[in-house]
């Protein structure tokens, strides 16, 4: 290849990269913004996000019809325990892997108890006589997220207390 | 050789804007081509499924991280008028409905960066729970910059130019099908300064 043709072969095969990286890298990128701002920096804790108002900035889109508690998690030191108290109005648990699938979701109308999990690595061996359900996370990090309906500053408080039963730990 | 050395930092450079826009124009323009239209409304039924291609869920991560399955909740957006144009701070609009065949549905308003618009309006959302039906069988809500005499009322304050709404869809029941009719209609009441 003589020329300039060499140069625009060059070009084009960059962009095609930079393209493809861009895309591919854009949900981690992003959920790992997510995991630091709703974490705070902590993994497996749950987090009340303060009810949402016009300054909220955490993630794109928030609903202020929901409080919203999310539990960073990371199964780097084994499977996590997650237990959701019970609300007295639509709750649902969601779990994200680090690519943003939402890969499970949990509600009011199929766990009208609360909802007792053991996350657990994909591919990893599965715990014997275990009595919660055992979910498989596809990545090693992730996001726990909790929303409880509770359009008014009231029910948001409600809520909030609710929230304290909540557990997401390491499990021993 | 100062020339090719040029030469090959040029092409560089010319390949990493290239990638980088195209990029950008996939994930900006793209939206709308993954979606499906209802009227003024779009709906993503991608969002939050791991089924979803590379392209889908970096839309979705972009626009609408933590989104739930489409088992779970729907979203439709609104973001033009009915005659096509941006939604305007300038603007009152009339919202209205059915009630929808589903457990809980709310509609909230956002400014263009996607957050809620910086008012201390205390209406960016309204509920299922809320609003009732008329002698007309419709559900009306106005969407303007101040409240009026209207009860149901999207704050526009602030929100100036681009903002959109969204319409999450909780819990649908098996027979809900979306469509023009049976989602909620935006109409343009009057616009600031229009003849």
């Amino acid at each position: 290849m003589s020329g300039w043709g060499k140069y625009v072969v060059a070009a084009l095969l960059v962009a095609v990269v930079t393209h493809l990286v861009i895309v591919f890298a854009t949900p981690n990128v992003l959920m790992n913004i997510a995991q630091q701002r709703l974490g705070n920096g902590r993994y497996n804790a749950w987090r009340l996000g303060e009810r949402v108002t016009q300054n909220s900035r955490a993630i794109v889109r928030p609903s202020p019809d929901f409080a919203y508690s999310a539990c960073p998690y990371d199964l780097g030191n084994g499977p996590v325990r997650i237990h959701v108290t019970p609300w007295r109005d639509y709750w649902s648990l969601s779990l994200y892997a680090n690519n943003s699938d939402n890969y499970f979701v949990l509600d009011d109308r199929e766990a009208q108890n609360g909802a007792d999990i053991l996350l657990v690595r994909a591919g990893t061996a599965l715990p014997d006589h275990e009595t919660a359900t055992i979910v498989q996370s596809p990545s090693q990090r992730g996001i726990a997220l909790i929303r409880r309906l509770a359009p008014t500053p009231d029910s948001y408080a409600a809520a909030a207390q609710v929230s304290r039963g909540d557990v997401c730990t390491t499990a021993r | 050789m100062l020339r090719r050395i040029l030469a090959w930092i040029a092409a560089l450079a010319v390949g990493l804007l290239l990638g980088s826009a195209s990029a950008w124009a996939a994930l900006t323009v793209g939206v709308s081509g993954f979606s499906s239209h209802y009227g003024a409304w779009s709906l993503n039924r991608a969002a939050g499924s791991t089924a979803a291609d590379p392209y889908t869920r970096a839309i979705i991560a972009r626009y609408g991280l933590l989104a739930l399955s489409s088992r779970e909740a729907l979203y439709f957006n609104l973001d033009r008028d009915e005659r096509g144009q941006p939604l305007s701070e300038s603007c009152v609009y009339d919202l209205s409905g059915r009630d929808l065949a589903t457990r809980w549905w709310s509609i909230t308003l956002y400014a263009s960066d996607s957050y809620l618009v910086r008012n201390d309006d205390h209406a960016a959302s309204i509920d299922s729970s809320h609003v009732g039906a008329g002698d007309d069988g419709l559900w009306h809500a106005r969407v303007s910059s101040v409240q009026g005499n209207t009860v149901n009322w999207l704050s526009s304050r602030t929100a100036r130019r681009g903002f959109s709404l969204t319409l999450r869809v909780y819990n649908p029941q098996r027979d809900f099908t979306p469509s023009e009719d049976s989602l909620p209609r935006l109409t343009t009441v009057s616009c600031a300064g229009a003849l």
